[in-house]
């Protein structure tokens, strides 16, 4: 098996998300930022969701944010999933308002709560792809 | 100002479904057969006054609407299915509604039909997730590169989001699937009949936590039919009609998520204290929810029982834990809640199963589980769309 053989799900990149992606890859968590209206937002969007202005910058966030809500997963949908079982999947709410599905890291499932303070981890899941996902930090 | 002219226009006239078990070796296509020849033969109208179609839960995973034409040899003037998502059982009547009453067509059977034990799985969340590659997660609110699939996993957030927000557990949300057992236990058509209590709910395996394997709907087989037309026609059918007397379509946008409320704070909801005023469906029908005999939910997940009770006005956000306990959702309660069992356990038909079952709650068609003198009986959901019917 080759080292990098990834057996979990990859992200679909398409040209609306590709500037998220990249993001990731050079360890910076980016959402667009509409120049007019100021709307940070999540998932990438062609234009303002708020405002329909098309005029927005792909924008480095803080990276911080808090736990708004979780589960645990006790049963596999992906067989690449089943050696993690349990595991969890989070929303966390950014500092700058838009939510984001990742899982949390260096904490166990039982003390997860909600409004935990959290910060972006970067994972380099393959040769191509850098996942968001989420650790504790101090409030 | 708005126009309720429809308001008790069109009816359901007749009603049909096919044996529903978990695994009946037949296709969608074949079940569907036993529920239109049913629902037909329910209202005492034949296949050439048939003339309009619409599947719910269509390709890729129901009866594709496209092949149930062809093979069952219907001449359709007006057609149409949706994408295989069980929130459009609601919207496919409404749009039956409108169109005999604007002409489109005479009278028309909407159904689900689905064999899920023949479809190769996995089919919702898992390799083949398709609902989970929508570019913004799908309606369930879905992200596979996080182990973020199925369905049950978007009400797994819900659940906890609001047990964190009002302060109720898994064994008051018990009280749902606790209720809707009981029901199915007086209803000969239902898979799941053997009534359980809450420390059996508290033992069922978790799937996605906080839910239990008990907060889960069934996955099975079967169809279930309704036939539509005008309240005029309605008049020389077999049985007494059914009116649709107040509608409310389906929402959709940034502050809708499909298992919550606005203001929950899923997905990219905003946060804040949802206050239903009174909903456009009670306002079409001349009603309050004090007039709704028996409450009828999408229950795919125990807790969207609690999240329509809220939606609706039928208590206070952070109330419905309370509100669902001591039997008040039981027959015989102050608002009897799906009454056939729900997909909960009766079958998951996509909730047209609970659609037959209302028309026979109001028909009085349903002997131990019969809703003493009810008249008026309400379709009505977590994502937000409703109808009432009355007899």
């Amino acid at each position: 098996m080759p080292q990098n053989s990834y057996q979990k799900p990859l992200p679909a990149i398409s040209s609306l998300n590709k500037p998220y992606w990249d993001g990731l890859r050079n360890r910076e968590l980016m959402l667009q930022k509409c120049n007019g209206c100021g709307m940070i937002w999540a998932p990438p969007s062609p234009l303002c969701p708020a405002c329909w202005s098309r005029k927005f910058t792909w924008t480095r966030l803080s990276g911080r944010g808090r736990v708004s809500s979780w589960v645990v997963f006790h049963q596999a949908y992906f067989r690449s999933f089943e050696g993690d079982l349990p595991y969890n999947v989070a929303e966390v709410e950014l500092d700058e308002g838009p939510r984001l599905l990742t899982n949390l890291v260096d904490i166990g499932n039982d003390a997860i709560r909600a409004a935990l303070p959290v910060e972006v981890v970067f994972d380099d899941v393959s040769d191509d792809v850098t996942l968001a996902k989420f650790k504790p930090r101090a409030a | 100002m708005a126009n309720f002219a429809l308001k008790d226009r069109s009816a359901i006239v007749g009603v049909g479904e096919s044996a529903y078990g978990r695994k009946l070796m037949r296709s969608a296509i074949d079940l569907a057969a036993d529920a239109i020849v049913g629902a037909l033969d329910d209202a005492g109208l034949t296949r050439e006054q048939l003339d309009g179609l619409v599947v719910s839960f269509g390709s890729p995973i129901g009866a594709d609407g496209d092949t149930l034409a062809q093979v069952l040899g219907l001449n359709l003037r007006a057609y149409n299915q949706t994408w295989a998502h069980g929130r459009f059982t609601g919207s496919c009547i409404q749009w039956a509604a409108l169109m005999v009453n604007a002409g489109l067509a005479d009278a028309v059977a909407c159904l689900a039909s689905v064999s899920f034990s023949a479809v190769r799985r996995p089919m919702m969340g898992g390799g083949g997730d398709r609902e989970g590659g929508r570019e913004a997660g799908g309606g369930h609110g879905e992200d596979p590169v996080f182990g973020m699939t199925s369905p049950g996993a978007g009400a797994a957030m819900v659940a906890r989001r609001y047990f964190e927000r009002f302060g109720a557990d898994s064994r008051a949300l018990a009280a749902v699937p606790i209720a809707f057992r009981k029901h199915a236990s007086m209803n000969p058509h239902a898979i799941m009949r053997e009534p359980f209590g809450i420390d059996e709910h508290q033992r069922s395996r978790f799937v996605c936590e906080p839910l239990h394997l008990l907060d889960y709907c069934l996955i099975n087989d079967g169809a279930a039919c309704v036939i539509v037309t005008t309240a005029e026609r309605a008049n020389d059918c077999r049985k007494s009609p059914v009116y649709i007397s107040g509608m409310q379509p389906l929402p959709a946008g940034r502050e809708e998520f499909i298992w919550s409320y606005p203001g929950m704070g899923i997905a990219q909801q905003s946060v804040f204290e949802y206050q239903p005023e009174l909903q456009a469906v009670y306002k079409m029908a001349g009603i309050t929810p004090a007039d709704v005999d028996a409450l009828f939910t999408y229950d795919a997940f125990s807790i969207l029982a609690w999240i329509a009770l809220e939606r609706w006005g039928f208590c206070k956000p952070g109330e419905a834990a309370a509100f669902t306990q001591n039997g008040r959702i039981e027959v015989g309660g102050e608002l009897p809640m799906n009454t056939n069992g729900g997909l909960l356990s009766e079958a998951h038909i996509m909730a047209w199963n609970h659609q037959v079952e209302i028309v026979r709650q109001l028909r009085g068609e349903c002997g131990r589980r019969q809703v003493k003198d009810a008249s008026v009986i309400q379709w009505a959901n977590a994502f937000g769309d409703s109808i009432v019917y009355r007899r």
